[in-house]
Order: structure tokens, then C-alpha cells, then sequence
């Protein structure tokens, strides 16, 4: 008997489309503000260059075309960490326990970049991405039924519909002038070592989302490039498990 | 559409001094809804029309895989990504059993090569004429159907004695009427985004029947 598989469009209900909307007016300002989309799928690479093309060579002429680029090398992370600058975009096309993505977007932060995660079957975690664009099924053949597609597909749409409201592009307002906001207060900001201390006084290079800077790791200890540390006021206060490092 | 929408031509600043993303958000969410209920109409459409033709063609391709035939799919651009995830199903499927199968856009040293030494129309069908056996399926993905690269590849599969499978779209273009092609799934829509999408989902049929088809014995015989 042939397994019927259940039709993409089904599962855009509400909740999905809100989804969908608010990661494409994030996605409008981000490239606006002159990003570039990296995208990663390991387990289903021509979904990654799927989305790619689609954004840099539009299917409805007339349309921007803006940079985005498929990492499908065999180590997606080291590859992403090297391509990506603040401000940029990630997406990522995969299951929840796909290790390289749980990776790349816990790492994200550090690299100051919006991630989005499309996939299927069990959720990741509530806040494991900016972005979390989801269908509730545990059906394994999902990725190849055309709903993935669907989904970035309708993420490029609603995306170049953003385009002509240019007064919604602008940068949400973060400015703050009171003393003890948080956003403000250093307080643990997430940070990967680029350069562990030369000797036993120095600081290390850290990258965050803000860029790079020198940080004193004395509390830490032995500190390795790729650490994800959290970083307050010049010195780094934590070091994130290993386990999942790469 | 409202009035503010007909008429917002005349008044380009306004756009430009909204602030409150609420209602833009609103109408995003009412069109992904509406793109996603017509993907997945198009969708239920074109497995209608085409029910019975994805079973003759699914097995067809069942019997080729039991002969050892091999599946080489390939198309320009999205399509071509929809070609290797095709490709993927039928090599590493999540459950059933794996066949040879691969997209002949996947290998950017032969792809660059031919391009550059004979030209882009040849692309796929050189790679015909290298790796083709006349037990083996080509399967094209065209939104447009008139994609001279694939139709060249068709043209070569046919005459070596490939089972040939097209998937178009709009109103098939070449591929609808090539005498060269054993089938053709033209999916009715004016968008290339709605086509791929049934085309994804056709392909998934086509992959269920041929996984069905395999897993029954044959009559008389006592092994693949």
C-alpha cells in the first residue's frame, strides 16, 4: 500500500504563519542593514542550496537579489564561523538533534548573528534560534515532500513583501538612557576565544557579538580557542559546557 | 486589496514613515496562509490528475532498480536542488530500500567542464552518454518544461533506452509534447514556487509506488 504523505500546505496554521511573518520582517531588516544569509542543512544539503539560489537569483524578475551563500562543507560550524560577521543571518534546514546546528546556533550569539531553524519532528529547546519554524510531525519522509520547500519558499515571499514597507526596515529602537538597563550592563555577554592568553598575565582575544576584544580569562583558567565564555565587564565569568563544542 | 493599497502609489512617503509592524504582520500571516492552502491544493490536483500515470511510471522504475538500474536526475537552479533531493530519497531513504541514484548537477568539476568546454545545453546530456545503461530511469525537473539542457539529455536517455520522466509545470512546454518522454507530469500553475512544491510531493509518490513495487515478490521468481 503506498503511504500518503500529508500535504505541506497543512501545516501552516496560525501559530506557523505568525512564525513565518515575524522571522521574515527580521530577515527584510537584517538584509537592509547589508547581511548576508548563510544557510546550512547537513543531513539535507540541497535544501541548503535550495534557499540559497532562491534568495540570490529571484524566480520573479524585478526582485533583489541578496546575498546568501550554502555552507555544505563537511564541518558546517567551523565554516559558518569563519563566513559570518555581526549582523549577518543563519538558517539552518534540520532536525533538532542534528549536533552541527545545535552547535552553530548556540554559538550564533557569540558571532553576533540572527539564526532561524526550520525542521520537523521533535522541537528544539525555546530559544535555541531567534527563529523557530516548525512542523509537529514525526513523519521521517517530511524533508523530502516538498514542505520544507514550501516553507522557505513562503520565508523569500513574505520577506520581499517587507521590502515595500521601507519604514518598518528601520532598526527597532534600543537606545536606552536608563543607568541600569540590562542590555547596557555587560552583564554576561556570550563570547567565543580566538586566541588563548600568551602567558599566565595576558588577555585573550575574544570574539562577541559586538566584535573582538581582549579579555582578562585569569578566573578561568586554561582557556582554548573556541571556548564559548560568558564575558562581564572585561573579564570572562564563565566558561559554556564542552560537549557540544567543536 | 484596500483602498489605502490602490492608492499608495501616489503617496510614497507614507509607506516610508510606518512604524508599527502589526498590521504588515497581520498580512503576511493571512498570505502564508493563503500560498500554503493553495501549495497544498496544487498539490492534492496534481496527484489526482495524475494517479494512476505515477503508478505506471513508479513501476516502471521498480522494475529498472531490480534489473540494477540506476536513477540520474537533474534540472537548472531550485529545480536542480529539488533534483538532488529527489535523488536522496531514492539513495538514502528514511525507511524502504536504498537504489543507485544520484543528480547530475551535484559534481561542479564535471558540471564546470562541460559548460566550458562544450557548452551549457550539454550539461546533463554528455553525462548521459558517459554513465548511461539502458536499464537505467532519467528523471528532469523543469517549472518552465523548455530547459534545452534537459531536453537534450531526454532526447539522448530515449535513444539509449532509459525509461524517461519529465516534471513541468505551467502548461509543460516542451517536455508536454516530446515524443522522447515516457512520462510527464506537468503540474497546472503560473508559479514556479507552487510547482516545485508538487513537484517535491510527486516525486515522493513516484518514490512510494516504485518502494512498494519492490518489496512484493515477483511472480515465479525467487529473488530480485
Amino acid at each position: 500500500m503506498t503511504i500518503t504523505a500529508k500535504l505541506g500546505g497543512s501545516f501552516v496554521d496560525a501559530d506557523l504563519a505568525a512564525d513565518l511573518s515575524a522571522a521574515a520582517l527580521d530577515l527584510a531588516r537584517r538584509f537592509h542593514d547589508g547581511a548576508t544569509l548563510w544557510v546550512i542543512s547537513p543531513e539535507w544539503e540541497p535544501h541548503a542550496h535550495h534557499v540559497a539560489v532562491e534568495f540570490v537569483h529571484p524566480v520573479i524578475m524585478g526582485k533583489r537579489a541578496l546575498p546568501s551563500v550554502a555552507l555544505v562543507e563537511p564541518d558546517p560550524v567551523a565554516q559558518a564561523r569563519v563566513a559570518s560577521q555581526p549582523g549577518d543571518l543563519l538558517i539552518a534546514v534540520a532536525s533538532a538533534d542534528e549536533p552541527a546546528v545545535v552547535d552553530a546556533m548556540r554559538r550564533a550569539h557569540a558571532w553576533g548573528v540572527l539564526t532561524l531553524w526550520i525542521g520537523s519532528g521533535p522541537r528544539p529547546p525555546a530559544g535555541a534560534a531567534n527563529h523557530i519554524l516548525w512542523i509537529d510531525s514525526d513523519d521521517p519522509m517530511i524533508p523530502a515532500t516538498g514542505t520544507f520547500v514550501l516553507m522557505y519558499h513562503l520565508l523569500w515571499e513574505l520577506t520581499h513583501v517587507c521590502f515595500e514597507h521601507p519604514g518598518l526596515l528601520k532598526p527597532a529602537s534600543d537606545d536606552c538612557t536608563d543607568e541600569v538597563c540590562v542590555t547596557c550592563s555587560d552583564e554576561g555577554r556570550l563570547g567565543e576565544v580566538l586566541f588563548e592568553p600568551a602567558d599566565a598575565v595576558s588577555s585573550a582575544l575574544v570574539r562577541t557579538a559586538r566584535g573582538e576584544e581582549w579579555v582578562d580569562v585569569t578566573m578561568l583558567g586554561d582557556v582554548a580557542p573556541n571556548d564559548l565564555v560568558l564575558v562581564h565587564a572585561g573579564a570572562a565569568i564563565t566558561r559554556l559546557a564542552r560537549e557540544v563544542s567543536r | 486589496m484596500t483602498e489605502s493599497e490602490n492608492t499608495s502609489f501616489l503617496y510614497p512617503f507614507i509607506e516610508s514613515e510606518e512604524t508599527d509592524a502589526t498590521s504588515l504582520l497581520d498580512d503576511l500571516a493571512a498570505s502564508a496562509r493563503d500560498k500554503a492552502a493553495e501549495s497544498a491544493q496544487l498539490q492534492q490536483s496534481s496527484l489526482s490528475e495524475y494517479g494512476d500515470t505515477l503508478i505506471a511510471a513508479g513501476t516502471k522504475m521498480a522494475e529498472r532498480f531490480r534489473r540494477g538500474g540506476r536513477l540520474y536526475t537533474f534540472g537548472n537552479g531550485g529545480s536542480s536542488t529539488d533534483a538532488a533531493t529527489l535523488a536522496s530519497l531514492f539513495t538514502r531513504p528514511a525507511r524502504g530500500r536504498p537504489v543507485a541514484a544520484w543528480s547530475l548537477a551535484a559534481d561542479e568539476a564535471v558540471v564546470t567542464a562541460l559548460g566550458n568546454d562544450v557548452g551549457f545545453e550539454l550539461i546533463f546530456k554528455r553525462q548521459i552518454i558517459a554513465h548511461a545503461r539502458d536499464c537505467d530511469i532519467a528523471i528532469a525537473l523543469s517549472t518552465s518544461g523548455n530547459s534545452e539542457d534537459l531536453m537534450t539529455a531526454i532526447t539522448e536517455a530515449k535513444q539509449r533506452g532509459l525509461l524517461t520522466i519529465g516534471f513541468s509545470g505551467h502548461d509543460g512546454g516542451r517536455m508536454a509534447v516530446a515524443e522522447d518522454m515516457d512520462f510527464c507530469f506537468t503540474v497546472h500553475s503560473q508559479s514556479i514556487h507552487r510547482i516545485q512544491e508538487s513537484h517535491a510531493m510527486l516525486g515522493y509518490r513516484l518514490w512510494s509506488v516504485a518502494q512498494d513495487h519492490m518489496a512484493r515478490p515477483l511472480n515465479g521468481a525467487h529473488a530480485l
